[in-house]
């Protein structure tokens, strides 16, 4: 109890301390929080997209299948799908038609998707992306659900129709009937849905073939046993499952924010340095009142107690302002001073809201990238002003 | 006896060129309730004699026992924790810290104890009272005049409660005046049953009445008054 | 995964590690060529001086090494979202061959630096310093042991690839399935009761310990600690996380510490991992009792050390065996 209370007297003293020096501890308050806004952005930044990118992929198939060969990607029949009909847990197997369109007149590359939309799982719900309009039914022809960015592409051109070529230059119209909801602007912002038949027609596929099949599993845990087994027995396929997808974003993402922030340790370095700097410089002032306190009966390790929460204060203070802020930056400002960094830099970055998670990983990540040695670069020079001599108080010194 | 000390030498830097022996063969015996004073030239030595006394420093050699306890080669963490229960420090210039509030000033030994701060308030306050200082207990000491500055010093010596009371060159920036003043309160502290030791060759101190025996010391010893 | 920020955040904690215990090496080397305490000149003052810089540096390095160890946990639990196979800290680790091991070095590391600071206390509370070559002999022996800690780390970090395939918890700590490298096959019922005796084996041997001195219990205390430590593990393995997970099939050591299970584990290896330390340490230092001055403080830890182990084992005890009987009890409803 006597220890804590005496903690308890110290950090009291350092509270007092740091006010009476608040000036020379203010540049030192004011970079560390620069640098923790920064390494705290980053990383909600990257964590961010990382969720996102996991979200829109919760909404792919489980497994996706493409038919190859010679090493391309080429129309897969019909057939395919009934000859996976002997694997047990597949709850559904739905083709699609996946191709770009390159729009010559902007130049802009749009993604297709033509749905087969009744017989997809949830088919019914596909609405509720949208914000306004409705999904092509499975009769109707002609018509398209396009994204944010397409859409605007086409109203600019005072348009209520889009047109595009086929492969023989023959014109394909499409009326608009919904657009995508910005939530989902991530995924959909260059996409154009239209009904399946549509897409074989536009991009000239025969008959009842499509792109890929997306193959529904009934239970998630048999995604890999059930890929593999879709494997022995089309050979000729390549089988992508979502778990796949998901691990080769997540090591991207782990790599980028990797070496994102190994910028942003060259700016801590720097700051490590000045701060060891502040710290290690005495004023005739200080070293007086060191030697006071220690013949007035403090040990010397009352006064590296002192210097502890010094720093302990700086820096928490310094990471509750810097992590707020950088929340701020991220969720409010859509982390506008790393845009120019990300966009040509990021698979996906689009113009959409970003959603920082404050978990306590995050905020343990980003303790230990400044918090931590900051406290060790300031307790070497702490122990330097600790060992005034007391006798250094008295006038024969 | 309160302060023993028996052949106690101090040598500064032993065995390189700038070695300096500041005490030599130092014999004193002090006993409680007494007031004494440390006469002698800066450089004499009478510093580094109150040092010792004042568990700041062991000496290089000789035997030296104070309020009971060998000091001996102990290390500083040690000295630290008899100090702070058997002296209380009155420097020159008082070395009060400006920034703090008198009250602040007065229990500054009391932070490293774990004394709360109701019952440092407390003990404070009760020296404040007595000091007739109590009016300036939340100003900073930067504010407070030079002869309530003096009486913050001796409140911050007491708050301890310690038996021995060490005074380093305490009237040597005073004027006269506070000078009487200040050797006035001492010897009240005397008559209450304090042991003082005083170091100075200011002839207001040597000379004032209470003063029960003045040591000489010069280049380091102890020479018969 | 070198340059993931995970493993960036351990390179940090290890770095600073290193940097705390390197100064505080050459702290040790000084002390040890020059320390004479029957001198009273400037270098023994340093030298006394420096003894907080030391004991501060490692109470610096314990706190970094504890922060490390949570970290390499949780590190191994998000590298597992991008190693096939795995779904948590488990299979990470188990991907590849230095992964457990550096797990446990720096489990070690605590219990090690632990005890240097141990010895520092008990030292300091004696005036001749008696254990100042004993404790900064110990500190030097540290340091290849971190190098090891670091480059262990390393390696595993280097190592691990996003291509390996490895196993989840569910594979690993399964007793139902054959192989796995950790397979821990044991019944739930034998655990149970074998963990239960032990528990009060400690509960009894702490208490007649504080009645009593007998050094031969004392150690037996120890032993149990060591014992107790291991069969802790194996019991949270086989039973008790399987009852916090509220899945008789999920069987895992790390899972307990996510946040949708109420970081438990955290509060369960909180109370554990001390309370071995205070259960072992006692006899470790008992044979330094006969240096100058060290009886008293000695007893004073001994008596200390008893109480403090006693009152976790009974709070980790409690808070394993919560979800179990609350299972029990409510017949799984929940």
């Amino acid at each position: 109890m006597q220890i804590l209370a005496r903690q308890i007297n110290v950090l009291d003293y350092a509270l007092s301390s740091l006010w009476r020096r608040r000036m020379k501890n203010l540049s030192v308050l004011l970079v560390f929080t620069a640098v923790i806004f920064l390494v705290a952005s980053f990383q909600m930044t990257t964590g961010a997209l990382t969720r996102t990118a996991e979200r829109v992929l919760e909404n792919a198939p489980q497994i996706t299948l493409q038919r190859m060969s010679a090493g391309r990607q080429v129309d897969i029949p019909p057939e395919y799908a009934a000859r996976l009909s002997s694997i047990y847990g597949i709850s559904r197997i739905v083709p699609r038609v996946w191709g770009y369109y390159f729009d010559e007149v902007t130049g802009a590359n749009l993604t297709v998707m033509g749905l087969a939309t009744d017989r997809m799982p949830m088919g019914d719900q596909l609405h509720l992306a949208l914000a306004s309009g409705s999904f092509p039914g499975p009769g109707s022809r002609g018509s398209v659900v396009l994204g944010r960015a397409v859409n605007d592409m086409v109203q600019a051109r005072g348009s209520h129709l889009l047109s595009l070529f086929r492969n023989d230059l023959s014109m394909a119209s499409f009326e608009i009937s919904g657009v995508f909801a910005d939530a989902t602007d991530i995924l959909t912002r260059d996409l154009v849905v239209m009904n399946i038949d549509d897409a074989r027609d536009l991009f000239r596929i025969r008959g009842d073939r499509a792109t890929d099949l997306c193959v529904y599993v009934t239970n998630p845990n048999e995604i890999n046993t059930i890929a593999r087994k879709i494997a022995d027995l089309l050979p000729d396929t390549r089988v992508v499952t979502r778990p796949q997808i998901l691990k080769t974003y997540r090591v991207v993402f782990g790599w980028r924010s990797g070496f994102g922030s190994i910028c942003l340790l060259t700016a801590l370095t720097a700051f490590i340095i000045l701060a060891w700097d502040k710290a290690s410089g005495l004023s005739q002032e200080e070293k007086r009142e060191i030697a006071i306190l220690k013949v007035l009966g403090w040990q010397t390790a009352d006064i590296l107690a002192v210097r502890f929460w010094e720093s302990l204060l700086v820096s928490g203070i310094s990471f509750l302002v810097g992590v707020t802020l950088a929340f701020i930056h991220v969720a409010f400002f859509d982390a506008a001073l790393f845009r120019p960094i990300m966009v040509g830099w990021s698979v996906i970055f689009p113009p959409f809201h970003l959603v920082p998670e404050m978990t306590a990983q995050v905020v343990l990540l980003i303790f230990c990238l400044s918090v931590l040695p900051y406290l060790a670069a300031t307790v070497i020079p702490a122990w330097h002003t600790a060992s005034v001599p007391a006798d250094s108080a008295l006038s024969g010194a | 006896m309160l302060i023993e000390l028996e052949s106690v030498t101090k040598i500064y830097n032993q065995g390189r060129p700038n070695e300096v022996r500041a005490l030599d063969a130092i014999d004193l015996r002090i006993g409680a309730e007494t007031m004494v004073c440390l006469r002698g030239a800066s450089g004499s030595g009478k510093s580094t004699l109150l040092s010792i006394i004042g568990c700041i420093f062991p000496p290089t050699s000789g035997r030296a026992a104070i309020a009971g306890r060998k000091l001996s080669r102990l290390p500083d963490r040690f000295l630290t924790l008899h100090r702070r229960r058997t002296i209380g420090f009155i420097f020159q210039r008082f070395n009060l810290l400006p920034e703090l509030t008198v009250l602040d000033n007065i229990t500054l030994p009391l932070l490293p104890l774990g004394v709360g701060p109701a019952d440092r308030r407390a003990r404070a306050r009760e020296l404040m009272e007595r000091f007739g200082i109590i009016h300036r207990e939340n100003f900073r000491a930067a504010q407070v005049s030079g002869g309530e500055l003096q009486r913050v010093a001796i409140a911050r010596a007491l708050i301890n409660d310690p038996p021995i009371i060490l005074a380093d060159e305490p009237t040597a920036h005073l004027d006269s005046r506070l000078s009487h003043v200040f050797m006035d309160l001492m010897a009240e502290l005397r008559a209450a049953g304090k042991t003082i030791v005083i170091t100075s060759h200011d002839p207001l101190v040597t000379e004032h009445p209470a003063i029960e025996r003045i040591i000489d010391i010069r280049d380091g010893r102890i020479h018969a008054a | 995964m070198l340059l993931d920020v995970w493993s960036l955040a351990l390179i940090v904690c290890s770095t600073v590690v290193a940097f705390l215990m390197v100064f505080a090496g050459r702290s040790a080397l000084r002390v040890l060529r020059f320390w004479n305490p029957a001198s009273d000149d400037n270098r023994q003052i340093r030298l006394e001086n420096e003894i907080w810089l030391t004991s501060t540096l490692v109470e610096y390095g314990l706190g970094v090494q504890i922060i490390s160890l949570v970290v390499f946990v949780l590190a191994a639990d998000h590298f597992a979202g991008s190693i096939p196979g795995a779904m948590c800290a488990t299979g990470a680790l188990l991907a590849d061959p230095r992964g457990m091991p550096t797990l446990l070095i720096k489990l070690a590391g605590v219990f090690l630096y632990g005890f240097w600071l141990l010895l520092h206390q008990l030292d300091i509370r004696s005036e001749h310093y008696p254990l100042v070559r004993v404790k900064y002999i110990y500190l030097l022996l540290l340091l290849p042991f971190l190098a090891l800690d670091i480059g262990l780390q390393m390696s595993y970090l280097a190592g691990l690839r996003p291509d390996i395939i490895t196993s989840c918890c569910a594979v690993v700590f399964d007793s139902s399935s054959g192989g796995g490298p950790l397979l821990l096959r044991a019944p739930q019922v034998p655990v149970l009761q074998l963990f239960y005796a032990t528990v009060l084996l400690l509960a009894g041997l702490a208490v007649f310990l504080l009645r009593r001195r007998r050094i031969t219990a004392a150690i037996a205390y120890s032993l149990g600690w060591c014992w107790f430590f291991g069969l802790a593990m194996v019991a949270i393995i086989t039973v008790f996380s399987s009852y916090i997970y509220n899945m008789p099939f999920h069987k895992c050591p790390f899972c307990i510490l996510k946040p949708q299970y109420h970081f438990i584990g955290f509060l369960l290896y909180g109370t554990l991992i001390p309370a071995t330390f205070f259960g072992i340490t006692p006899v470790l230092v008992e044979p330094f009792r006969h240096r100058p001055g060290l009886a008293g403080p000695i007893a004073i830890y001994r008596t200390a050390a008893l109480k403090i182990s006693l009152f976790l084992l009974l709070v980790f005890t409690a808070l394993a065996s919560f979800p179990y009987l609350r299972y029990m009890l409510t017949g799984g409803e929940s």
